[in-house]
């Protein structure tokens, strides 16, 4: 047996799979402590993180069918099928910009793979979205497919890309929220204006066709698109779309964990 | 703040050790940057980026120079050394946490270190959690932890506390309960960092008579520490370290009478 430092490395190479792998019951254990900690001492508990959301979709249903129209029937289903998955990925990103200085001591004391830190975050809220998700299904198939579709079927697939596109985007802000405050000040800035460039309370239809080049550079638009076609429309979507966005998840999984690999051995000297 | 680049370490061919070391450093050195000035936000980079003023004013200070030291499998070695000397940086160089900025580091076997006790506890949770998270994080299996939880809980010596959430712990218990996690863990190498000053008397007993157990059935011993007779009693080597160079090595209570000399000639000097 030799040394078993974390080393840079990427995050497709055997040697850093090696290292997380080994420390897959550190993973298990922060996804358990983050959700004990958020849960235990609330009665209502998953009650909270499923209503705090609905009650914005309330909102923008209410908004978007009477004040300024958004012609789709069902509206709440579209904005139901969209919205969850918007504030799954906010979240994340912003956990995202404390999650090193929240562990200091641990970076600071301990040998591990720290990217572990940010897929315990992924991975407890994950698990949140998956119940959320479970009862949006139900609630779209009993009022307004009233049958099951078969795109339903994909689910697995948006979600290994919600997954890949999360850890993407958020090893980079975590990498650079360890050197730079401004992050956490900066980031909520850029998700406001990301709100509003991604179909989250509007159809990517809408867009003009101009644009869309443009507008879909955005992956998250392209997920959220996703998400609309296979869970509000109740087909299959396009297959441009779905491998399309398929290689924009893996590709910026891959340049996400390149970014933080370039500086996580500085981490422990820093934090 | 200290900051530094590390390079990649450069390690030895396979084929010019002859008996595998459990620990063995070769010309490592650390350096830090020391800032007078560092740029830590996006609007001062632009200003001084257009400005073209530096963006960091940095001085690098070598915490540990070209220091080589090998320990072999079953040995026991106490770094010691004033503060500031670079024994906790060699020791965090060892673990892994720090990458050298040249040389190379080389361990083999299991190894545990214990920098900071109970890194990564959370008040909030119970203390069996706790003793689930602080396992995982020094790297211990679930299934090996199974095994071990008992053993751990038994020797810190507090069962009924085990469903009390930590954050109505006192700070010694705290550290009491996570000594017990590190001391239990059974590694081929184990680094301890001036922890060993823990709980009561009888504690501090049991974690010495543990401690030498462990190492009496061949485990590897790393050990930080100011107290002179904890290094007396547990290590056969000593290694001292003065600004980050290696001053002696060899026998503990050699280089223990050569540092207490040097220390009371500093302070005879400091008084005069």
């Amino acid at each position: 047996m030799s040394a078993v430092h974390p080393a840079p490395g990427w995050a497709t190479s055997p040697r850093r799979a090696n290292q997380v792998w080994r420390f897959r019951e550190l993973l298990r254990q922060l996804i358990l402590r983050n959700l004990k900690v958020k849960y235990q001492r609330s009665l209502l508990g998953f009650v909270w993180t499923f209503l705090n959301p609905l009650l914005t979709v309330a909102i923008l249903v209410l908004v978007f069918s009477h004040v300024v129209r958004i012609p789709l029937p069902d509206y709440w289903a579209f904005v139901l099928s969209g919205y969850f998955v918007w504030n799954c990925i906010l979240q994340t990103l912003n956990t995202g910009t404390y999650i090193f200085a929240e562990h200091s001591r641990l970076t600071r004391s301990v040998a591990f793979p720290s990217e572990i830190l940010v897929l315990g975050a992924v991975g407890s809220r994950l698990l949140e979205f998956l119940a959320e998700i479970a009862l949006i299904l139900v609630l779209l198939v009993a009022f307004h497919h009233h049958h099951v579709p078969a795109s339903f079927a994909l689910l697995p697939i948006l979600l290994a890309i919600q997954v890949l596109l999360v850890i993407g985007l958020a090893l980079p802000i975590a990498t650079l929220s360890v050197f730079y405050y401004d992050v956490q000040h900066a980031l909520p800035i850029a998700l406001t204006t990301l709100f509003y460039l991604s179909p989250v309370f509007y159809p990517a239809q809408m867009v003009p066709e101009a644009a869309r080049p443009f507008y879909f550079l955005n992956p998250i638009a392209g997920l959220l698109t996703l998400y609309h076609e296979i869970l509000y429309a109740g087909r299959m979507p396009s297959f441009t779309l779905l491998f399309g966005m398929i290689a924009a998840a893996l590709l910026v999984y891959v340049i996400g964990y390149a970014i933080f690999n370039r500086y996580c051995s500085v981490f422990s000297e820093i934090v | 703040m200290p900051f530094s680049t590390a390079t990649a370490a450069s390690s030895p061919k396979s084929s010019d050790r002859a008996v595998e070391a459990a620990v063995e450093l070769r010309g490592v050195s650390k350096r830090f940057y020391y800032y007078q000035h560092r740029t830590s936000s996006l609007r001062e980079w632009f200003i001084r980026r257009i400005l073209h003023r530096p963006l960091n004013v940095r001085r690098a200070e070598f915490t540990l120079r070209s220091f080589d030291l090998r320990v072999g499998h079953g040995e026991a070695v106490a770094l010691i050394g004033s503060n500031g000397s670079g024994k906790s940086t060699a020791l965090r160089l060892i673990a892994g946490i720090y990458q050298p900025s040249s040389g190379s580091v080389r361990t083999s076997g299991r190894l545990t270190a214990v920098i900071e006790l109970g890194a990564g506890f959370h008040p909030e949770l119970t203390g069996a959690d706790n003793v689930a998270l602080y396992a995982a994080v020094l790297g211990l299996g679930r299934r090996e932890l199974m095994a071990r939880f008992d053993e751990v809980v038994d020797f810190a010596e507090m069962r009924e506390f085990m469903d009390t959430p930590l954050k109505y712990y006192s700070s010694g218990m705290e550290a009491r309960l996570a000594f017990s996690v590190a001391v239990c863990l059974q590694p081929d190498v184990l680094l301890l960092d001036e922890v060993l000053a823990v709980g009561d008397q009888a504690f501090r007993d049991r974690c010495l008579a543990r401690l030498r157990a462990y190492h009496a059935a061949g485990g590897t011993l790393i050990l930080v520490s100011h107290e002179v007779d904890q290094v007396r009693e547990l290590c056969s080597r000593a290694v001292w370290l003065e600004q980050g160079v290696m001053r002696m090595d060899g026998d503990v209570d050699q280089v223990l009478a050569a540092y207490r000399a040097n220390d009371s000639l500093d302070r005879s000097r400091g008084a005069s």
